[in-house]
């Protein structure tokens, strides 16, 4: 008993600890600025190619809305889990948070999306809902017909002797318009996204 | 006002006890309300003491989307708390349900339609620092004027 | 005559100690326990189900969030399965970064528990001390991530961004000044006489026991079993890495073992800071169809991913095997039997570092 309170005495006598104990104050309530914030405009205009909200994970935190004349994205705060892929999918920069775009810039760092439809054929019945709702297909070929049918050899898809042909997949924009329209739930678009960063010749430090 | 509502107003603003209670939670914010008790984020210094029992708080801070397990007893909780009472919800969870709000999953958000809620912080997780703005801030615009909004 | 009374005590699901919502039942005759059981179910969320049908980007955020206090390790595991579906390889560069982050996050969970037992047993200026400890390796993350807590550091093909020069040197420092602190914390612990008091001797679970129960992590660590799923990792192998362990089983041998693999950590650090080779950090990829199973070392011990996929990357079917259930189970069959009071309940449970969490996802 009688050494705990030397050693106890001991701790207490140190010149760091009574310096810390008259001196100290606590820390000021202020964030650092790399950390991962919400994402916020940089002043870029947004072009609605839509990136941020296929690659956001979490439902009803961004959406692009009408700014004056243009177009700008806005993240809702109960909802945006602060992750940094919108930063990070925007091929314009329109949005910053934390470090994020001075590393991209640094190392050359990006997320690619490429888009593949995939179609069973069981479930598919031959209605043609989803050729005629697709928007890349009607900017192609603006005469196409009620179920689906086209001359057009540049539509992404359309409907030949009742089945569902896919001829151009490499234009489709990935955005799911054909998944919502199809009675069966027969067509499915995958957004596959790939962690990307250019070579470098020399060394990164 | 009479003198005696007065030091009352005062002295509920300057000492407030702190339950928490965990609906279903990843943790995350959990670990954020222990880091403001740790000498770095002193929360202890404005007054605010931390404990877990509903029968002596102040506060209660909802953390957590809500999940069946609550399903009556967050309820129970909240009436066991004696007036003046507010409730903080944390994080993104009581919100929103932040990703968990899907179809398939067995939570039932917001929070707010179980419980009032008197101030919310959004993140997922929240800063330590933006959890004090909001509990200092529950401290001034609730707990101040108590005494002229319920005679 | 003495007379002893047969009560049931319930420990809640809210309690000062407990940070999570968990009942632990306890019969006791007189003081002594006789017999425990623990009820779950305050926190299922159905993770897993919504993880169903969703690519790599959107159930990599979901698994993170499973646990918020190992969330690094539930990314790291989950992104290696799909790479080992995809045969995706990894840089070198990247495969040090995942390790330092990695290690970083195993470093402030088990500050963490011991925060957690320090303030159980009541010793709460030990337990500040460390958690100002934890706020400084805390400091570390958020400069290479980004962010505190679920980080989102990790993606098929490497990590999201890299550390440059000044960061790293700050990262060496800051590792220096938390060994210094922690070699005096780590003193207090062991040679304060209360402590030991509380500690040595207390919820004791034998190697026998330990083997019938199935226990991973620092809690079959501190009973003699040294197992360790690090040492098939072809990274960890790399830096060689060895299991620390520990004969004594009670509760100071768990804290122990903790505050070694803390010291362990800052080691395999220093050794990646000092090897990093030059490259790129993604290697880029995508992932495919296969069926895996992967194993990692998170802070409470190893964790499992059952992953089936598709043709896109897309999870057809996943199941995650969590480890705190295993510990959980020991310490109501095995430790809490016989313990001479409520109070070493609370400090027994709390010494097996339960993540409620992670069990009910």
């Amino acid at each position: 008993m009688g050494l705990s309170l030397v050693w106890y005495l001991k701790e207490f006598a140190r010149t760091e600890w009574i310096k810390k104990f008259l001196f100290a104050k606590t820390a000021p309530l202020m964030t650092p600025s790399h950390f991962r914030g919400f994402p916020e405009p940089t002043g870029k205009t947004c072009q609605h190619a839509l990136f941020c909200m296929m690659a956001c994970p979490a439902p009803g935190a961004i959406e692009v809305v009408h700014a004056g004349d243009g177009w700008m994205p806005r993240i809702h705060k109960g909802h945006c889990i602060r992750c940094g892929l919108c930063v990070e999918a925007c091929p314009n920069g329109v949005l910053k948070s934390g470090r994020i775009l001075e590393t991209m810039e640094r190392e050359g760092t990006s997320l690619l999306f490429s888009f593949r439809i995939a179609i069973d054929l069981e479930l598919c019945t031959g209605c043609g809902n989803c050729c005629t709702a697709c928007p890349v297909n009607k900017g192609i070929d603006t005469q196409m017909g009620a179920g689906g049918h086209s001359s057009n050899d540049e539509v992404i898809m359309r409907v030949q002797k009742g089945d569902i042909v896919v001829i151009h997949e490499d234009k489709c924009t990935g955005c799911k318009t054909c998944e919502v329209s199809c009675p069966t739930g027969a067509i499915r678009i995958a957004r596959i996204l790939e962690g990307y960063q250019q070579p470098v010749q020399e060394g990164l430090q | 006002m009479t003198l005696l509502q007065r030091i009352k107003n005062k002295v509920r603003s300057r000492s407030i006890h702190v339950a928490y209670v965990d609906v279903g939670s990843c943790n995350g914010c959990d670990i954020e309300v222990l880091a403001c008790l740790a000498p770095r984020y002193d929360i202890e210094q404005y007054g605010i003491f931390v404990h877990n029992n509903p029968r002596e708080a102040d506060v209660l801070l909802v953390i957590g989307a809500y999940t069946p397990g609550w399903e009556e007893k967050l309820a129970m909780v909240w009436e066991k708390i004696p007036d003046p009472k507010a409730a903080v919800a944390i994080g993104n969870c009581p919100i929103s349900g932040c990703l968990f709000d899907r179809k398939g999953s067995f939570v039932d958000p917001p929070v707010k339609k179980h419980i009032p809620i008197a101030a919310e912080v959004p993140g997922c997780p929240p800063r330590p620092t933006e959890i004090l703005q909001a509990i200092l801030s529950v401290r001034d615009s609730v707990f101040a004027n108590w005494e002229e909004s319920h005679p | 005559m003495k007379r002893t009374v047969d009560v049931n005590i319930p420990l809640g699901p809210i309690h000062p100690c407990f940070k999570e919502p968990a009942r632990l039942k306890c019969e006791a005759k007189g003081e002594r326990i006789v017999a425990a059981e623990v009820e779950l179910g305050y926190m299922k969320k159905g993770i897993e189900r919504i993880m169903k049908g969703r690519p790599w980007q959107e159930v990599m955020f979901l698994a993170e969030r499973v646990c918020g206090i190992c969330s690094v390790i539930h990314n790291m595991v989950f992104i290696e399965a799909m790479e080992q579906i995809s045969g995706i390889t990894v840089p070198p560069r990247a495969a040090y970064l995942r390790v330092i982050a990695n290690e970083l996050d195993r470093m402030q969970s088990h500050l963490l528990a011991n925060f957690s037992y320090c303030y159980t047993i009541e010793h709460e200026t030990l337990g500040m001390y460390l958690l100002d400890l934890r706020e400084q390796v805390m400091d570390e993350l958020e400069r290479l991530t980004g962010a505190r807590v679920t980080c989102a550091y990790i993606i098929p093909g490497g990590v999201r961004c890299d550390i440059p020069r000044p960061d790293a040197e700050l990262l060496q420092a800051s590792l220096d000044r938390i060994e210094r602190d922690l070699h005096r914390y780590s003193g207090m612990f062991a040679e304060g006489p209360m402590i030991a008091l509380r500690s040595r001797g207390v919820g004791i679970l034998t190697q026998e026991a330990a083997h019938r129960a199935h226990v991973v992590g620092p809690t079959a660590r501190a009973s003699g079993i040294a197992v360790d799923c690090r040492v098939n990792h072809p990274t960890y192998r790399h830096l060689g890495f060895v299991p620390v362990s520990r004969p004594d089983c009670d509760n100071f041998a768990r804290i122990m073992v903790r505050f070694d693999e803390v010291f362990q950590s800052i080691g395999l650090i220093r050794k990646c800071l000092t090897d990093l080779p030059k490259g790129v950090i993604r290697g880029g990829g995508v992932c495919k169809a296969g069926e895996t199973r992967y194993s990692g070392e998170a802070p409470r011990g190893e964790l499992t991913y059952f992953i089936k996929s598709d043709e896109f990357g897309r999870i057809i079917e996943i199941q995650i095997q969590t480890p705190s259930i295993m510990n959980i189970e020991a310490c109501c069959h095995e430790m809490i039997i016989g313990a001479d009071s409520i109070a070493d309940v609370t400090s027994t449970f709390v010494s097996a570092d339960p993540c409620i969490a992670c069990t009910e996802r």
